[in-house]
């Protein structure tokens, strides 16, 4: 699980004082699906380096607990253009005979769809199966919870609705704690059991809404469904209220 | 393939041939014919010599060359990693960067002598510069990301991420390196020696054995071709992936 208390961050630099985060509270039980979405430079980004610890909080705690794995925006950066893809899936890995390691490199290129990948490099990759290499490494590792920051920002749309799907296929499965941080409210509503609406910088828990979707989703159906786009006006119109909010 | 070593070898070919027939029949002591020279050759290296004169001169540059590396490549890292470091250092690397290498062969003379450890610590003198600033360039310029994803899954950065990461800049480094080594490697034996290539070539010209002299410049332009050639199989092999995804982003 995870837990965020009272967090905040302020930048302090050359003089100019951003505060990024201003108060943020709520916390993401084992085995829940939660999205967090907010307007642009909202301080997603600082709050999920601050769970993973890459940022010290300016004050608050961000805890995660149990095993961490983390899956970035930026996929053409987070592999290691040096390794072939089994390679770099297989890096973390550690205290394994090499059969059991093997194994676990073979089932998570093979939950991903890119066992016939396995002895390529990163850069011989479109930027969708780049993005998939990020994922089945983060599924090798093992987690026990799992964070992601806008990880399909950067990939075309239908590349996009197959790792959306991939990702709720891989959260069943795997059972893991799972924090999805995205700027796209449809996204944000058809993947989570729960969206967490953050209001613009200095960023405060605007609204926590529960998504009460069927755990059966689809591209097609959940999308149409009439209790998604209710859904998807909800967060519209909340992420329209933190952004006044801000500047008033 | 048969195009590709017409683009290799025709220059060379036509240049080798213009000197041959252009210096053919020369009667000037200081510039005989090739043909003479290349006689020279043989009669000169085919024998114990290239084993009693070149060997010294190679084991010289290879062990200076090594810690070179190895010095280089160290406080690189350590230098390249911290910004505050950096900041300190740099104006001090860039003065000592800039005095050139041949000037200290007297100097060291002095506390080191004339034997091998003179010439060892002048060819490490020399080399460890261009590694060490190109190191420093490369760790300097890591990724953050890839940084950041080395901490979350707890994999250990500096063998994993640093060395690979810095190594088409360290490479770049080492090449600078082995062309100043070699200079280094003549000059000092050309000073102070009492073996090594550039000592016989100097001895061959004060003994006014012109042709003789001319074959050692020959056979010092090969070893070097030839390290050359032995550094880019390395470096292919090393940094097989750095250029593939260099084209990768090209296309």
């Amino acid at each position: 699980m995870l837990i965020v208390d009272r967090l905040s961050k302020v930048y302090d630099a050359d003089g100019r004082r951003v505060e990024a985060l201003a108060d943020i509270s709520f916390s993401v039980a084992e085995g829940e699906f939660a999205c967090v979405v907010g307007p642009s430079g909202c301080g997603k980004t600082t709050l999920l380096r601050c769970l993973a610890g890459l940022l010290t909080p300016t004050s608050g705690t961000a805890t995660v607990h149990g095993k961490l794995a983390v899956v970035f925006q930026e996929y053409g950066r987070s592999l290691f253009p040096w390794l072939r893809v089994r390679d770099n899936v297989g890096l973390p890995l550690k205290g394994l005979s090499k059969r059991e390691s093997e194994a676990k490199v073979r089932d998570a290129l093979e939950a991903v769809g890119l066992t016939d990948a396995a002895g390529a490099y990163p850069w011989q990759l479109s930027g969708g199966m780049q993005q998939r290499v990020a994922i089945a490494r983060a599924i090798a590792y093992g987690p026990m919870v799992l964070l992601m920051d806008e990880p399909f920002a950067a990939v075309d749309a239908q590349t996009r609705a197959d790792l959306e799907d991939l990702i709720r296929d891989v959260w069943h499965r795997l059972g893991v704690t799972l924090l999805f941080i995205t700027h796209d409210i449809d996204e944000s509503v058809y993947l989570g059991q729960r969206v967490i609406v953050l209001s613009a910088a200095p960023s405060r828990v605007a609204e926590d809404i529960i998504i009460d979707l069927p755990d059966e989703r689809d591209q097609l159906t959940t999308r149409g469904d009439a209790r998604f786009v209710e859904l998807r006006g909800r967060v519209y119109a909340q992420i329209q209220k933190a952004k006044r909010g801000s500047t008033p | 393939m048969m195009r590709r070593i017409v683009v290799v070898l025709g220059l060379p070919v036509a240049l080798v041939t213009v000197w041959w027939v252009a210096s053919a029949g020369s009667t000037d002591f200081y510039r005989p014919s090739l043909q003479r020279i290349v006689q020279a050759f043989a009669e000169t290296w085919f024998g114990p010599r290239l084993v009693e004169e070149a060997l010294p001169s190679l084991i010289r540059l290879g062990l200076g060359y090594a810690i070179a590396l190895t010095v280089g490549i160290a406080v690189g890292v350590a230098i390249g990693s911290s910004t505050r470091t950096r900041a300190v250092t740099e104006p001090v690397l860039e003065f000592l960067r800039a005095i050139p290498p041949p000037i200290l062969v007297p100097i060291i003379m002095l506390f080191a002598g004339i034997g091998d450890a003179m010439k060892v610590i002048v060819i490490v003198l020399g080399c460890v510069w261009p590694i060490l600033l190109n190191t420093v360039e490369g760790v300097r310029a890591i990724d953050e990301v890839l940084a950041d994803t080395c901490r979350i899954y707890r994999v250990k950065p500096l063998r994993h991420l640093v060395l690979r990461a810095a190594s088409p800049q360290i490479m770049t480094g080492a090449r600078q390196a082995l062309s100043v080594g070699i200079i280094l490697m003549v000059i000092s034996e050309m000073v102070a020696a009492s073996s090594g290539l550039g000592f016989t070539v100097v001895q061959f010209q004060r003994g006014f054995q012109i042709p003789e002299m001319w074959s050692g410049v020959l056979l010092l332009g090969l070893i070097g071709v030839l390290l050359a050639g032995v550094f880019h199989l390395a470096e292919r092999r090393i940094l097989v992936w750095h250029h593939g995804s260099r084209d990768a982003d090209r296309r």
